[in-house]
């Protein structure tokens, strides 16, 4: 499994010469599966760059939304292979009782937001609501599952042979919990990132913002780091990052965040920020324990 | 791999926000499965649910009475609890709690169903102490 990350920032775009090492796009992380399958994980503004970088031939494409907020999906609309006949997208997403997924993205996709609207575009769409059991994509087993954060929010696990990622950009899983004592069954999210060879986590605010900002719908950082712990995630990378974050403010969170990490008992090596086009081969459990030897 | 069990995010968030009350405040899961007490609570009935644990749906409903207005123990299934969690519908009675010490508690109790795009998942119930103080003793 090959993970590539299109966008890290949350909340809007980003751009500018003062978050160039990180990034501006918003959240989308692009997975290819051992056997070539494409999954486009949500669908921020970071996903008009994947699809400029997949080949111009017929496709078929998942994207796995874990909710619709404008960072999420801002992206939509740009994406190349959406313009292509010969492609197929499936779009994933949560169920809520008010609408379908389909209605309820295209009231962004439709005007005046949107030059065109979803009946218009070329490709061959169609919308889901994700199952509550696990379901299959090419060679993975995909599992979804609500977390804490604003309206209908999914948190995401893919595995792919032995190897794992787990994706929940939005959460906020220390809102009226104290993760260090709560039993592992009561923390949100716990299930998808449990033993995850990657987990890619919310990480928006430092400890001192995080207090102006209770229930939005995000985390602090030592709540990031606490729940990443907690998880026995073998990686982790703090993602969304706050559109007020410089890259220099950045280094210094990040900074920040190992020493936290360490006296969690972390690895050093095992914690990293979310880098804007960066790449993470996730290989096999049996070929790492043989690289170890 | 198997995944563990987890449970469902909206009793994940009824139980924070129920430990941040200072209203006594039940919680159980669809199965009647008693999961979560609030501190408040504990002080009503003389035990904290650290110290109980989880209980089965006949075990809370003898642990702490209740009673009717004549003292008469109440049917497990017309307690607002069950019936919010069986009957997927909000209840509402005045009845009385025995705390682990003897002490009689009336109060007023509500109880609603959480209900999920997936479904009933479980029910909250509220107890308001009323006015009156002491409630009846069992008959």
């Amino acid at each position: 499994m090959k993970v590539k990350l299109w966008g890290t920032r949350g909340s809007i775009p980003a751009p500018g010469p003062e978050t160039i090492r990180y990034g501006g796009n918003t959240s989308c992380v692009g997975v290819t599966l051992s056997d070539g399958s494409m999954l486009a994980l949500d669908a921020g503004t970071g996903i008009r760059c994947l699809g400029l970088a997949l080949p111009d031939e017929p496709a078929r494409l998942h994207i796995l939304l874990t909710h619709l907020h404008l960072d999420h999906i801002q992206g939509l609309v740009f994406f190349a292979p959406a313009f292509r006949p010969q492609t197929e997208i499936v779009i994933w997403g949560p169920a809520s009782p008010e609408a379908s997924l389909r209605d309820r993205i295209a009231r962004y996709i439709s005007a005046p937001l949107s030059p065109v609207e979803v009946r218009e575009l070329p490709c061959d769409v169609s919308f889901r609501h994700c199952p509550e059991s696990e379901w299959e994509i090419g060679s993975a087993r995909i599992r979804a599952a609500s977390v804490t954060h604003r309206g209908p929010t999914l948190g995401y696990r893919i595995d792919d042979g032995d190897s794992s990622l787990a994706y929940i950009p939005d959460h906020e899983p220390a809102l009226g919990a104290d993760l260090a004592q709560m039993d592992e069954d009561w923390i949100s999210g716990f299930a998808l990132a449990r033993d995850a060879s990657l987990l890619i986590h919310d990480g928006q605010y430092t400890d001192a913002e995080y207090p102006c900002h209770v229930g939005w719908g995000h985390s602090a950082t030592s709540h990031a780091l606490s729940f990443a712990r907690r998880t026995g995630a073998e990686r982790t990378l703090l993602f969304h990052h706050d559109p007020l974050h410089s890259d220099d403010q950045l280094d210094e969170l990040g900074a920040a965040a190992q020493q936290q990490w360490v006296e969690l008992g972390g690895d050093p090596g095992t914690l990293e920020l979310a880098v804007e086009r960066s790449e993470v081969e996730l290989p096999a459990r049996a070929a790492k324990a043989a690289a170890a030897v | 791999m198997s995944f563990v069990t987890q449970r469902p995010l909206e009793l994940i968030l009824a139980r924070n926000l129920m430990s941040a009350l200072s209203t006594p405040a039940f919680l159980v899961d669809e199965g009647g499965l008693l999961v979560f007490y609030n501190e408040a609570a504990g002080m009503l009935l003389g035990k904290r649910f650290e110290e109980l644990g989880t209980v089965g749906p006949q075990e809370w409903g003898s642990l702490f009475g209740p009673f009717d207005e004549n003292g008469e123990p109440i049917p497990y299934d017309e307690l607002p609890l069950v019936t919010a969690v069986r009957g997927g519908r909000p209840a509402h009675a005045e009845l009385t709690v025995r705390s682990t010490d003897g002490t009689h508690h009336e109060v007023e109790v509500s109880a609603f169903p959480i209900q999920t795009p997936h479904g009933s998942q479980g029910a909250i119930a509220v107890f308001w102490p009323t006015a009156n103080g002491n409630g009846a003793e069992p008959a």
